[in-house]
């Protein structure tokens, strides 16, 4: 779909604070991220995680601070915008189109490539018709992509837990996204549904899409990420690769009682 | 609006086609003009449940300031042709034009909020239009209400008695049905239906989900004000209860009994109101308290409509044959709006 | 400007917001603590009235005894209307809600109208033809207990909220339903007493503008657009910013009335929210979760 990986900086953000009445979430926070590269944001709970993926998602400005996206400073941006930029996420509580099936939930998330609207539909315009054949034929290539093509008529409300995770993330590809945003992917995953999770960010990441992920599970965290970034009460207290930033005393001590995790 | 649009088979052009035939022979079948009124009827109330089901169906807002758009085209119009002597038929679309308008700047306000808040809104913004027409009597004539409102004409064709009536009415019921397919076949539409589900996921796919709320609101109130010009040169009279409590109801009892995010459930729902409303003439104001009654039970017991134990029905059916589907008896999308 | 009208103006804003305050208090309540949207509060209030003036006329009680079974009859039918179709609707989507609460305002108003006839009634009141006179201002002694008697019932249900066991009950069932429910709270129950209360709070304003008026079976539309207003303009599910949203009501809708136009009395009221909702959408007193 989209061209593959170039490389250079897909995401920059610099001193990003975001503070609730007289509580700071996130602290300072500066990194970036490489075009396709698959990176993990992680910490214990309460460390600002989601928070920060508000902010890069654009449902929520930042207190002081910026962000960059693909070379635009995005900055307080709605969300809306940046979805239409490229940026899709994934919510840690399930989020889908409850009441239309497995199909129309990916071609209803298809609006950023899409163009005929609903004149074109009135007219039935040759234009019309073809992107109706491509968005149906794409649609079914990412239900396919994330192992539902057997559900494309199933209600998304119908499914069970598992094809609905996987859902969420075939409807933020739907939106041939350049960052995925996923927050909590594995969350109520057994280890073979997590497998099957870093399986898929693999081949997402080899679609050309660039991954920032928040997790917990470790073992998923390790196998797929190529960096990481811990946050600790809002604060970036370690980056690197996995193996690095898995065995930093600083990290350990930050997830004490936490057996700590071999990479 | 059909959502599985693989296996397009005959007999759903067929049904449409046969549907149409039947709706236009209907006056026919009727045999006198108060049957006749009726079915003029039945399409009026189709056409404005088809708009307002734009903002209840697809968008999934409540609005309780739908009769006000219609009586603002129904004004509209009755005031250019009494006062100014433009024809209805260009009064028709200026009707439109200024419902359109009133819904831009009163959507631009309510939309900002959202769920019971926008509902109290709209029941606000319409109380308002209400009072006003109510109190401008130099331009409305106030409680007393316009009379003499010429009736349409397209050239030497004058829709002054029911029959032509219907079948203008017919043909904007028919279009605005197939606006409305249109409407869910496209990107637009699928962003309405993204944004009835799932707002903030919505967003983060690049939808505006105000603009697209906006977009679907002043659609629905331009609707609603041609069918209100229709109304006030068919029945020649309006006062501004046209705008009151009773008929926001009644358009929201039509939506819901029939079935909200269909096309045939307001449709159905005008038929079943209608026919209710006419046959239980004899029962005075129990009839809104079986309404009322009505309304309550669909929404607790049936929250699809009437149209949803036909789909029902059908996909009961379609999982006999081929099996294997969907595991139960599940509702079909267009059941829609939980 | 005349000072005397001003001031009377004034008196009579602040009489009829005491009432909208009244009407509001329990819709807030409904909202603040249950999350419910009741369209048919204003039925309540209708009730209210219709009961005070049956009471009266075929039991021959006095006005004041007529009021308080009022408010307490109309408390036990909104008991009723919770359990048949609030309480098991809980879990359901707002949508949902909103539109049986809307049916059960139909049912109620046009089931008024078959019981009590469409015919405007008169509720009788030993104070509504006695004058009382405070410096320039005139007022009914009615109109005078209209203040009076909510401003006691509205202290009383601020005591109940803040010290009872229930108030505390639905304080915290208010802020997090969920929580209050793994804590042993009694959800039911909360949801019993908020509609006893708010419902005897419509009532009761019902039953002391009645005799202000005249009254039709219709009045409950009125009632909770008035109610919707204060509730929408304080914001929903504060009780304070239902106090002064409905004063400032009744005030500006008097002002309004006596300097601009009686015709556009009503219509200053809607233009209010949408001045204060263009400026602060979630209304004056806006709160995140909690009633205050």
């Amino acid at each position: 779909m989209s061209p593959a990986a170039n490389s250079g900086e897909i995401l920059a953000v610099s001193n990003l604070t975001r503070i609730f009445g007289g509580l700071t979430a996130v602290r300072d926070v500066t990194m970036t991220v490489q075009a396709g590269e698959v990176v993990g944001l992680i910490g214990p709970n309460g460390a600002g995680k989601t928070t920060l993926f508000n902010m890069l998602g654009g449902s929520l400005p930042p207190s002081s601070g910026s962000i960059r996206f693909a070379g635009t400073d995005c900055t307080g941006a709605p969300s809306h915008v940046m979805g239409q930029r490229g940026v899709s996420r994934t919510f840690q509580i399930t989020s889908l189109f409850p009441s239309l099936t497995a199909l129309d939930n990916v071609r209803s998330a298809a609006f950023r490539t899409t163009r005929a609207g609903w004149g074109a539909a009135i007219l039935r315009s040759p234009a019309y018709r073809r992107e109706e054949a491509e968005l149906r034929r794409k649609a079914l290539e990412i239900l396919a992509f994330c192992d539902l093509d057997h559900r494309a008529d199933t209600l998304a409300d119908a499914m069970s837990y598992g094809e609905q995770r996987r859902l969420e993330i075939a409807i933020a590809l739907a939106a041939e996204p350049r960052l995925l945003l996923l927050d909590e992917p594995a969350a109520g995953m057994n280890p073979e549904e997590g497998q099957r999770l870093v399986e898929m960010i693999r081949r997402i990441r080899a679609r050309g899409v660039t991954v920032l992920l928040v997790e917990h599970h470790m073992r998923v965290v390790a196998s797929v990420c190529d960096r990481l970034v811990v946050l600790d009460h809002g604060v970036k207290i370690a980056e690197g690769p996995p193996a690095k930033v898995l065995n930093d005393p600083e990290v350990i001590r930050v997830y004490l009682g936490r057996e700590p995790v071999d990479a | 609006m059909n959502t599985n649009s693989h296996g397009h088979s005959l007999g759903q052009p067929l049904a449409i086609a046969g549907g149409i035939a039947a709706l236009a022979v209907l006056p026919f079948l009727a045999g006198n003009a108060y049957l006749e009124h009726l079915l003029v009827l039945w399409m009026l109330y189709a056409l404005l449940a088809l708009s307002l089901n734009i903002v209840i169906g697809y968008l999934g807002e409540l609005t309780f300031g739908h009769a006000a758009f219609v009586g603002v085209g129904a004004y509209t119009s009755a005031i250019l042709s009494t006062q100014l002597g433009l024809p209805p038929l260009l009064g028709l679309p200026l009707a439109g034009l200024v419902a359109a308008g009133f819904g831009l700047v009163i959507g631009y306000a309510a939309l900002r909020v959202v769920g019971p808040q926008f509902a109290i809104l709209t029941l606000g913004f319409g109380a308002i239009l209400f009072t006003i027409t109510n109190h401008w009597v130099d331009l409305t004539r106030g409680p007393m209400g316009i009379t003499d409102i010429p009736p349409m004409a397209i050239g030497p064709l004058a829709f002054d008695s029911a029959r032509p009536t219907y079948y203008l009415v017919l043909a904007l019921v028919l279009a605005t049905a197939y606006l409305c397919h249109a409407l869910v076949g496209s990107r637009t539409g699928r962003a309405f239906l993204a944004v009835r589900e799932n707002a903030p996921l919505a967003a983060s796919l690049g939808i505006n989900v105000f603009h697209t709320k906006l977009m679907g609101f002043v659609a629905a109130t331009a609707i609603a004000g041609i069918g209100g010009a229709i109304y006030a040169h068919y029945i020649r009279v309006i006062t501004p209860d046209i705008m009151g409590v009773h008929n926001v109801a009644a358009l929201i009892i039509v939506v819901i009994i029939g079935g909200r995010g269909t096309i045939l459930g307001p449709i159905l729902g005008a038929l079943v109101y209608i026919g209710l409303l006419e046959s239980l003439r004899v029962a005075g104001p129990l009839r809104m308290v079986i309404f009322a009654a009505l309304l309550t039970g669909t929404v607790v017991f049936l929250p699809g409509g009437l149209i949803s134990l036909w789909q029902r029905w059908r996909n009961a059916h379609k999982s006999e044959n081929n099996l294997p589907a969907t595991p139960t008896g599940l509702p079909s999308t267009e059941g829609g709006a939980k | 400007m005349d000072f005397t009208v001003f001031a009377q103006q004034i008196a009579n804003g602040l009489v009829n917001g005491m009432a909208y305050v009244l009407i509001a208090t329990g819709l807030t309540l409904v909202f603040g603590v249950l999350r419910i949207v009741n369209f048919a509060h204003g039925e309540f209030y209708m009730l209210g009235a219709y009961i005070t003036y049956f009471v009266g006329t075929l039991f021959g009680l006095d006005y004041i005894a007529a009021a308080a079974i009022s408010a307490v009859v109309v408390a036990g039918l909104g008991v009723a209307a919770n359990k048949l179709i609030f309480w098991p609707l809980r879990r359901d989507h707002e949508f949902t809600i909103l539109l049986s609460s809307l049916g059960l305002a139909l049912l109620i108003a046009n089931g008024g109208e078959l019981l009590f006839g469409a015919d405007p009634k008169y509720v009788e009141s030993p104070f509504a033809d006695e004058v009382l006179e405070i410096g320039t201002v005139t007022l009914t002694q009615q109109r005078v207990l209209v203040f009076a008697a909510a401003v006691v019932a509205l202290i009383a249900v601020y005591l109940f909220i803040r010290y009872s066991r229930f108030g505390k009950m639905m304080r915290a069932t208010a802020q997090n339903p969920d929580g209050a429910a793994l804590t042993g709270i009694n959800i039911g129950l909360v949801h019993t007493y908020t509609f006893a209360l708010a419902c005897g709070l419509a009532a009761l304003s019902g039953a002391l503008v009645g005799p202000t008026v005249m009254i039709f079976p219709t009045i409950g539309n009125w009632a909770v657009l008035k109610g919707f207003i204060v509730v929408i303009m304080g914001g929903l599910g504060s009780v304070t910013g239902a106090l002064f949203a409905g004063l400032l009501l009744g005030v500006i809708e008097s002002l309004g009335g006596g300097y601009i136009s009686l015709g556009f009395m009503e219509a200053i009221g809607y233009a209010m929210i949408i001045a204060v909702l263009l400026w602060r959408p979630n209304g004056l007193f806006s709160t995140a979760r909690g009633l205050r």
